[in-house]
């Protein structure tokens, strides 16, 4: 019925149409111009497509993002354990005598390396002949292989993530002129033997292969150029029918037509798919080189060539992991190919065949390993950059990561709080920490969970928690910057204290041991984090005024004037945290907690610097007063358990953080080095069963055990001067005082009583005192 | 413009020669006494409890000797700043930074960097961390209080630039007093 509607309509619009005109008669000739012209008009549109795709941008590279590079130099931080970390990372090889860049060899403490050259944003750096000598923990000396000493030189970084597009295409970008011409030869040799005479098809090859196909009954034998390879890659799907063939061959004659065979050979080396890697498709002998064998092309083997010349006739079939036997048959018959086309010799095939195939086992290599890291870098980024640009135009950006304290930092979380969770439910805690460096806010490592090599959810920035006693010092900051009124030694009161609000709530504050401490020397009120005599402290200060400061020192977050303010009821990230913190453990300064240095083209040209800039926002006498509190907090108060492990004589300040039911346990510390800030607690926000200091400052003391600080915290100020002083009265001590300790002060702010327990030893001080008094 | 580009490179490199120089004259210079006023006299001191250290003096650390590669790179940073590349000699001045980054020397040199690419404020800022680290080095302080009065100079602060000129002055007495 509905077919005979339809030619009822279509007779009488015909009908209609024949007033107009007539149509042309039927006839061979016309039909073939018809046909003809669309097909000009087809290949006209399709050579429209090939150059566009072509000559544009060819391939879209993803950012590659880099760890801060290794500088060597005598007297560095760095134990030889450690140096062998980062070569295998940088995947330098070890071998019995280093004759080319990216080979190594270790006689015990002592290591002969010839370096990578590299390209840097400040300089390029040539490859260089390098011995290393180690003690325990530092280089002890750098000479060349000569024996001259060397003042300093810098690793190529190492390469821990790459910004993808949403197609998940990888490469790493090859030009011609760096593809070693062992494996273009063999490469023609064995998918395309007439590459430099055909144009684009080769039609007896075709023949051939129909021919073997036919009497397979399927299809068997491609019989494809390289340029159709190229062209099936790069333009179509991979289908096999007969309509994508044509299309096939017509886009070859058409490169052919426009491009030199160099830039096809270019483009085929760049384009050709060779392997999966989850859902990351390996394009390129470039990337194919790093995924199989974890080393640049340049370096690789004659046996280890033809194994990826022949992986391009079926990646995923002769998968060398997946299908090692296959895989090695397609390598042996790639080197006889070799041999017989006179590309080598006889006896190297032979030695290439007697070998391993070489391929690494995945999940050693680098790629994404630090993705909350790359998380920030991103977000930085984006702040510059479009996302398009941050996936595709192969920027490469240079990071602050420090991977060994990044390794180190996720063993600890690995294996800390599994003992921490002895008892409780195995996996309920979650942790995330921040490491930077302490005078150029470079974020070293970052963790945004206990496993850190999973990339879910970045509590390091997403995460915001009560940081409890953690924001105490900036109560006490703004009543350290009152010198006339408060120094170290002025005493607080600590008794209990009940605070009626303007709207008649009562806020009555307790201490963490439901005690009253009477009257206390500010510093220990903030070492033992008293909740009542600071509480006592801000209200008098005013909560705006302590607001002021916490904006001041890096708190960017709008906070609300509530008393429970002061006792760290607001909440913040691990960052945010880092960043409040990072102000005091630089002196007094307030810097952008940078996760990146630069950005260069793919062509290497700078594009974007990110400076250390520094902005004085606390007095550095002030800031020493609450560092010196700090220092108290971890030597003898709340952070005390730290010195029973850290190596050395550290210095350390910081303080730790609990909140209510032992939600959260949070640890913010520093040497003269480095600043870490370490949080533990649950996801469902339920207690975690642990307090400041038996949780995340275990966790941050055990990183932290790992690094040789040598610097003095607080360091030296010229406006502050020191008087020992009895922490019970908080007047001037002396050798009758049997508790007496040491305190700066600023210019002019010193008790000028003495103690108590100081009667007779301050005999002349005291009577300048008196006669002062009498004209004042 | 050819001369404003060697006045340019002259005002960066000027700084480097006279603190290569400088560093060992920096060195020569005795630290201002430390007043013994209201310390208790030795022999005298409280007994030492557990925290021995709270209890002891803190004072400068010895200003830390050039180490070998923070030189080659203050080297660097010159002959980048020579040839007009300040962004370089930037990079190569905060790698040394990262190497020995309470060195306040290195600090002057980024600020004079910054100064010479027009940043003032951000030249000032750096001289002041660099007066933070430079407690036991008077010279360093002097040199960091003329280059604040620079940075304010071309920041269109006399006032300022004036005051920073007076501080610069009345140190630089001071040095000469304790030499």
């Amino acid at each position: 019925m509905a077919l005979r509607r339809k030619r009822g309509r279509k007779k009488s619009r015909r009908k209609v149409a024949h007033r107009r005109f007539s149509w042309p008669r039927f006839s061979w000739p016309r039909l073939a111009t018809l046909l003809l012209v669309l097909l000009a008009g087809y290949i006209t549109w399709l050579d429209y497509q090939v150059r566009s795709q072509f000559d544009g941008k060819r391939w879209s590279l993803p950012a590659r993002v880099y760890a801060r590079p290794l500088e060597l130099y005598s007297g560095r931080e760095l134990a030889p354990d450690q140096f062998a970390a980062e070569l295998r990372a940088l995947d330098y090889r070890s071998v019995p005598y280093p004759h080319q860049p990216g080979e190594f060899s270790r006689n015990r403490d002592v290591f002969h390396l010839i370096s990578r050259p590299f390209a840097f944003w400040d300089a390029e750096e040539t490859a260089r002949n390098l011995r290393i000598g180690f003690d325990k923990i530092r280089i002890t000396g750098l000479t060349d292989s000569g024996g001259r000493p060397i003042s300093i030189a810098r690793l190529d970084p190492v390469l821990v993530g790459s910004f993808y597009p949403s197609q998940h295409e990888d490469r790493v970008l090859l030009q011609l002129g760096s593809v070693p011409v062992a494996l273009t030869d063999a490469l023609i040799a064995v998918e395309d033997r007439g590459f430099y005479e055909h144009h684009g098809i080769a039609p007896l090859e075709i023949l051939r292969a129909l021919w073997a196909n036919i009497r397979a009954g399927g299809i068997v034998q491609g019989g494809s150029t390289l340029t159709q390879q190229l062209a099936k890659n790069f333009f179509l799907t991979s289908k096999r029918t007969l309509s994508r063939k044509l299309n096939e061959a017509l886009i070859a004659l058409l490169l052919e037509l426009h491009y030199r065979k160099d830039e096809i050979l270019e483009a085929y080396l760049n384009e050709v798919y060779l392997g999966q890697d989850g859902d990351r498709a390996i394009h390129g002998f470039g990337l194919a080189s790093h995924f199989y064998f974890d080393r640049p092309l340049a370096e690789l083997t004659a046996g280890q060539y033809a194994l990826l010349v022949g992986l391009v006739k079926g990646p995923s079939y002769y998968n060398p992991q997946r299908h090692p036997d296959r895989a090695r048959a397609r390598r042996d018959l790639v080197l006889d190919i070799m041999v017989e086309r006179g590309l080598i010799e006889s006896e190297e095939a032979l030695r290439a065949k007697e070998g391993g195939l070489g391929v690494i086992q995945h999940g050693e290599n680098a790629i994404n390993n630090f993705p909350a890291f790359l998380d920030l870098v991103r977000r930085q980024l984006r702040r510059d950059y479009r996302d398009e640009d941050i996936t595709s135009e192969g920027l490469r950006i240079f990071t602050t990561l420090d991977p060994q304290v990044q390794w180190r930092l996720e063993k600890i979380l690995e294996t800390r709080l599994r003992d921490l969770e002895r008892g409780a439910a195995a996996g309920s805690l979650e942790a995330a920490a921040v490491v930077t460096s302490v005078q150029g806010g470079e974020v070293l490592a970052l963790a945004g969970g206990r496993r850190p090599g999973y990339a879910g959810f970045n509590r390091a920035l997403d995460a915001s928690r009560q940081v409890g006693s953690l924001l105490k010092p900036a109560v006490y900051l703004t009543a350290l910057e009152k010198p006339g009124s408060y120094t170290l030694a002025t005493l607080l009161d600590d008794s209990p204290l009940s605070w009626t609000a303007p709207n008649g709530n009562v806020w009555s504050p307790r201490n963490y041991d439901k005690t009253s401490h009477g009257m206390v020397p500010l510093y220990l009120a903030l070492a033992h984090s008293y909740n009542v005599a600071t509480a006592r402290l801000g209200l008098t200060l005013g909560i705006e005024s302590v607001i002021d400061t916490l904006k001041r020192i890096g708190v960017e977050r709008h906070l609300k004037p509530y008393p429970s303010l002061l006792l760290g009821a607001v909440e913040l990230s691990p960052l945010e945290v880092t960043r409040m913190y990072q102000t005091f453990a630089s002196g007094g300064f307030r810097m952008p907690l940078r996760a990146i240095t630069a950005v260069l083209a793919s062509d290497n040209s700078p594009l974007q610097r990110y400076a250390l800039n520094v902005r004085a926002v606390v007095a550095p006498d002030a800031n020493a007063l609450i560092t010196t509190a700090l220092w108290f907090a971890a030597r003898e108060g709340t952070g005390r358990a730290l010195y029973q492990s850290l190596p050395g004589e550290q210095d350390v300040a910081g303080k730790t953080g609990t909140t209510d039911d032992l939600r959260d346990s949070w640890f913010a510390g520093f040497t003269s080095d480095r600043l870490g800030v370490v949080w533990i607690g649950r996801d469902d926000n339920k207690s975690t069963g642990l307090t400041g200091s038996s949780g995340a400052l275990r966790l941050w003391r055990d990183l932290f055990a790992g690094f040789h600080s040598t610097g003095r915290i607080p360091p030296a100020v010229g406006t502050v001067e020191y008087q020992w002083i009895d922490p019970h009265s908080g007047l001037l001590a002396d050798a009758g005082c049997q508790d007496g300790v040491q305190l700066p002060f600023i210019g002019g702010s010193a008790p000028l009583d003495s103690a108590p327990c100081a009667a007779g030893r301050h005999d002349l001080p005291k009577a300048i005192d008196w006669f002062r008094g009498l004209f004042e | 413009m050819k001369h404003t580009a060697a006045i340019l490179c002259l005002a960066v490199c000027l700084p480097f020669m006279f603190t290569i120089q400088g560093c060992s004259s920096t060195r020569a210079v005795r630290p201002p006494p430390v007043i013994e006023q209201g310390r208790p006299a030795t022999g005298r001191q409280p007994p030492l409890v557990d925290a021995e250290r709270a209890r002891q003096p803190r004072q400068a650390p010895e200003m830390s000797e050039q180490s070998p590669a923070v030189v080659a790179l203050l080297d660097t940073a010159e002959q980048q700043a020579n040839a007009g590349h300040l962004e370089s000699a930037a990079a190569s001045l905060e790698r040394a930074i990262r190497i020995d980054p309470r060195n306040p020397v290195l600090w002057y040199h980024l600020a004079t960097v910054r100064l010479a690419q027009n940043e003032p404020e951000q030249a000032e800022q750096l001289a002041i961390k660099s007066n933070s680290l430079a407690t036991g080095s008077l010279l360093q302080q002097v040199r960091n209080w003329q280059l604040i009065a620079r940075a304010r100079r071309a920041g269109n602060n006399p006032t300022g630039a004036a005051a920073a000129e007076q501080q610069a002055r009345e140190l630089e007495s001071r040095r000469v007093q304790y030499r």
